[in-house]
């Protein structure tokens, strides 16, 4: 059965212009984000690697090898099964540092362009096989369908349009590590054509082919070399150095590390295809045997490769036929596209960009973008040319044999990057190249050789393989430990190495801000290139345009780098970055940027288990201690940079951490930088009541600093300075409020001796006046002795009002109820303010029932009042009038004490009755009136109510209400 | 090093079944799916390993 090349031709026109649609209708966005980014859209373009290794030459395989043939599925599933030790950790690199290729990563770690380099070459002349291989594949099996045709110009043909279709849709976005979502949705569409491909197919060999799963048991116990191949597998052979050839292969396959890093949909996608891809591998596997024994049974005369298109031949089906040519071609493209599209990106960045780099005055993206298209096309091309070189004689399987053990020899360095970190770029350059030598020299020769004989490679390739491994590893020990690390190479292992966290050096940089980052990086980029990369650190960061703190800096630049990485490839960045963003001199011995470490501890912290989780727990709980201090917690860096500030300091100087950490104590708002920054240049280690003003208010506090000492080890010192601050400014105001009560209550008893010594007096002045006026009979001297005798009165009564007060309030429990008539109260308070100058321009009204009365003391109630009084006066203005009034309401006695004065604002009425909250000059009252009328008049059983303002319409006066149960003898006496 | 303990179970499983399953896979004669039974056997270990690690991707 044969087709027309023009049907061929079609249907792969035809097939290809649908992948063209999927990306295309992709990429306009016709499709929803939730179907682009579902994790089996992920695991469907994983099953790229699916190739024509997978399609075809797995039937070879089967037929040598048994069960062998199934090394290569189980060494891709074990590597995604086991994601967590290897594909995950390289994901998170790949991803904060935006590597996205292999050779990005190793010059990442090893800090060599010239690993990049290298590593770039070697993929090239490793990959160039396999594709080859692919191009090949579609090239026969078309042969195999259409003798006519001439197998050049179907491989030409193909590679027309794989090579448009890759720089159509592999270079529409902007160049560096941004996903491809038309090209990923077209390589899942891909993926999903060969899988079902192959199941039909499968299915047609056992029910085409034999008749039914029976009939073909049955034709197999009829066939003992077939059992004997399946039975006698040897497992521990060639199958586990194949099974380590595609373990390493989902690593270091140009096309497997682009879709797996790169195209990485997040969400869980790694773990889904942890499954996933081991389903679909062992799904495309299935058919392999009924597909071998249908071409063994019908005699089919192709090579075993090929079984899968030429079995529908030879049971007259050429539906079964077309869709497994169908099947080959979307394995061949998928490859091509991704390995194309990878190796450019790898080609740009290790071996164009260090030789020639655009210029600032050039669109730098439009550039990039030219010459990876050039590239792409050269690749498929050169994979073109490639495929004649070997001839027919070599099988497929051996073209693809070679190419794998080619890129087994990244797997020490690979391994390395997260697992040992004395690995350095000598040692791996060491390993790659005595790795290298033995494949090419025993490998790769003889396939391009025409003399050679390839039939002894064909059987050593296991020995080939893992010798040049095994010498490769230990090259790169060897030469690792002899040559030594940098300590550029330490650090970036310390980046990379999985038990380490990044310890980035929290040095001060020149550039200072946004502003002077895009300033120095116009030079290299040009300022549009340098404003559109800092802008899209900015916002991968979260950070405003304006911040200026040192340690957002240092994280935009790391940003920075990797942006740039993802761009123009990781030694090109660090080059630009170290160049043109570099480290202030003054701060090269910078300590480990503690903030980092801690935020990757955080972020690390549900990997943590056992004696580590209970360290992580011990630091949780110590920081939690310095955080929730009830003193203000102020940590610094020998560079002055602030590297915690506590809560307690957060609410008494009202500036959050967010604000401050990582800034320099010289960013701080004043008062505290000059506060703190005077304390620190004091040769004292405690400051006691310092104060400063705050707002309006004065604040005092003291201040405790003690150096951090540099530890020994020089990776883990921070030497700093800690600085302890403690609020006194209620402590202060209570000890002026003591002492002013010290003075007051020595002034009462000053007063209270004063009038106890002019008492004596008085009395024999009354006495003297009262013998006048009985004894003398002249009404003019008795009229002038009543007015003695009653002047005197009023003395005495003015003099034990004055004892009386100064005696109040020195015992609480000597304190005795009785009943208190408040007119009583209210003229004896009126007497005692009058006393006072202050009060000689108030006028004072009084408006008292004269039954009012209350139980309670009354000397206390007379305290009251005169505070109320005195505040009432302290509120108004000269000459004003205050009213005291009294009135029996119900049963309870009202007394209210009204001015018209300034009121009082709203915003402190909640706290006027606050101990120490005044709002009067520092000096001028203590704080402590109101709170203590407030405390009188609860133990009195009365409450007390503040109506202010008191005239709505000016906004002014304040009327003090107390309230008090009327007096009751009856209970009064019980 | 941190390594979950769901993939050391899986590690674990993935030996001991390839060790229980050799011999009986060799010997199969016309049974020939038996390796894809062991197959999907180990996906469904892998299934339960990888349930709860998606936090770490993002």
């Amino acid at each position: 059965m044969n087709f027309d090349l023009t049907t061929l031709v079609a249907l792969g026109s035809a097939y290809l212009s649908i992948l063209f649609g999927i990306a295309y209708i992709t990429e306009r966005g016709w499709i929803p984000q939730r179907v682009i980014r579902h994790p089996v859209v992920y695991v469907l373009s994983l099953g790229v690697f699916a190739s024509v290794w997978a399609y075809y030459t797995a039937v070879g395989n089967a037929q040598r090898e048994g069960y062998g043939y199934l090394a290569n599925s189980i060494g891709i599933s074990l590597a995604f099964m086991l994601s967590p030790l290897l594909l995950r950790p390289l994901l998170e690199l790949t991803k904060t540092y935006q590597l996205s290729s292999l050779a990005d990563l190793l010059a990442f770690r090893y800090r060599s362009p010239w690993v990049g380099t290298a590593t770039t070459l070697v993929i090239l002349i490793g990959v160039t096989p396999l594709i080859a291989l692919q191009i090949r594949a579609v090239a026969d099996t078309a042969d195999i369908l259409s003798p006519a045709a001439s197998h050049g110009s179907v491989a030409v043909g193909f590679c027309v349009l794989i090579t448009l279709f890759a720089i159509l849709f592999g270079t529409s976005r902007r160049p560096g590590r941004t996903q491809h979502d038309g090209l990923v949705m077209a390589i899942a569409f891909e993926s999903l054509i060969k899988l079902i491909a192959f199941l039909v197919v499968g299915g047609f060999a056992i029910y085409g082919g034999f008749g039914g799963m029976a009939e073909m048991q049955a034709w197999l116990l009829t066939q003992p070399d077939l059992l004997g191949t399946l039975e006698n597998t040897n497992y521990f052979s060639s199958f586990h150095v194949m099974a380590l050839l595609f373990f390493s292969a989902a690593v270091a396959m140009p096309h497997m590390f682009y879709v797996t890093f790169n195209e990485n949909s997040g969400r869980g996608a790694l773990s889904f295809a942890s499954w996933g891809l081991p389903l679909y591998f062992l799904l495309i596997s299935l058919p392999v045997l009924p597909i071998l024994w249908a071409g063994l049974h019908a005699g089919s005369a192709v090579p075993v490769e090929y079984f899968p298109v030429a079995i529908g031949a030879a049971f007259d089906s050429p539906a079964i036929s077309l869709l497994a040519y169908l099947g080959g071609l979307s394995a061949a493209s998928g490859l091509i596209i991704v390995i194309t599209l990878a190796l450019s990106n790898m080609c740009l960045n290790h071996l164009i960009l260090p030789i020639q780099q655009p210029a600032a005055s050039k669109d730098i993206y439009r550039w990039l973008m030219q010459r990876r298209r050039v590239l792409i096309a050269a690749l498929i091309w050169g994979g073109f040319a490639f495929h004649y070189l070997p001839g027919d004689r070599i099988s497929i399987q051996v073209i693809g044999t070679v190419a794998f053990v080619a890129c087994l020899q990244f797997l020490p360095g690979v391994v390395a990057i997260l697992y040992w970190p004395l690995g350095n770029k000598r040692g791996f350059l060491s390993g790659l190249t005595a790795g290298v030598a033995i494949w090419f020299v025993l490998l790769m020769l003889p396939l391009l050789s025409e003399a050679s004989s390839f039939s002894a490679i064909a059987i050593n390739w296991r020995e080939i393989a893992a010798l040049s491994l095994i010498i490769n590893t230990l090259s790169f020990i060897g030469g690792s430990l002899y040559f030594g690390s940098s300590d550029e190479e330490r650090s970036s292992a310390d980046l990379c190495t999985l038990d380490t966290i990044k310890r980035r050096k929290r040095s001060g940089l020149v550039a200072k801000s946004a502003a002077d980052f895009i300033k120095s990086l116009s030079k290299p980029l040009g300022e549009r290139t340098a404003s559109r990369e800092v802008g899209q650190a900015l916002k991968d960061l979260g950070f405003k345009r304006d911040d200026r703190r040192p340690y957002a800096m240092r994280l935009l630049r790391g940003r920075l780098e990797a942006n740039l990485s993802g761009l123009l490839g990781p030694s090109i960045a660090r080059e630009i970055i170290d160049s043109y963003l570099p480290y202030s001199i003054v701060s090269q011995h910078g300590s480990s940027d503690v903030n980092v470490i801690e935020n990757r501890i955080e972020a690390y912290r549900s990997n943590l288990s056992g004696m580590a989780a209970d360290l992580d727990n011990l630091r949780r709980y110590h920081r939690q201690i310095l955080l929730d201090l009830p003193l203000g917690v102020c940590s610094l860096s020998s560079d002055r940079e602030i590297i915690m500030w506590n809560r307690a300091l957060e609410e008494f100087t009202e500036i959050s951490a967010a604000d401050v950490v990582g800034s320099q104590l010289s960013d701080l708002p004043e008062p505290w930088q000059a506060l703190l920054e005077a304390f620190i240049g004091e040769d004292i280690d405690h400051s006691y009541k310092q104060s400063f003003e705050l707002g309006a208010q004065k604040r005092t506090v003291n201040l405790h600093k003690a150096l951090i000492e540099e530890s020994g080890d020089t990776e883990t010192s921070h030497e700093g300075l800690i600085i302890l601050m403690e609020d006194m400014t209620e402590t202060e105001i209570l000890e002026a409020g003591l002492t002013h009560s010290e003075r007051l209550a020595s002034i009462g008893r000053l007063a209270a001796g004063v009038a106890h010594e002019i008492g004596n007096p008085i009395t024999g002045i009354a006495c003297l006046a009262q013998i006048i006026r009985d004894e003398y009979k002249d009404d003019e001297l008795n009229g002038l002795a009543q007015q003695i005798i009653e002047q005197t009165d009023r003395t005495s009564k003015i003099l034990q009002s004055l004892v009386n007060f100064a005696h109040a309030g020195t015992n609480k429990l000597m304190h005795e109820n009785e009943e208190v008539l408040i007119h009583e109260c209210i003229a004896q308070a009126q007497t005692l303010v009058s006393l006072d100058k202050k009060n000689k321009e108030l006028s004072l009204e009084v408006d008292c029932d004269p039954t009012a009365a209350i139980w309670g003391d009354s000397q206390r109630l007379l305290q009251v009042l005169i505070n109320l009084i005195n505040n009432a006066r302290d509120a108004s203005q000269p000459g004003s009038t205050i009213i005291l009034a009294a009135q029996i309401m119900g049963s309870q006695v009202h007394i209210t004490v009204t001015d018209f004065g300034i009121g009082i604002p709203n915003a402190i009425k909640s706290r006027i009755f606050d101990p120490f909250f005044t709002t009067k000059e520092a000096g001028e009252g203590t704080g402590l009136g109101l709170s203590l009328v407030f405390s009188i008049v609860e133990d009195l059983n009365g409450n007390i109510d503040i109506i202010s303002p008191v005239d709505r319409v000016r906004g002014s006066g304040t009327q003090v209400l107390l309230r008090f149960p009327c007096y009751d003898a009856s209970a009064a006496n019980a | 090093m941190y390594i979950p303990r769901s993939m050391l179970m899986l590690l674990v499983i993935i030996y001991l079944l390839f060790l229980l399953s050799v011999d009986w896979i060799n010997a199969a004669g016309e049974l020939w799916y038996r390796p894809f039974i062991v197959g999907f056997i180990v996906v469904l270990v892998a299934v339960w390993a990888h349930r709860n690690h998606e936090s770490d991707e993002s």
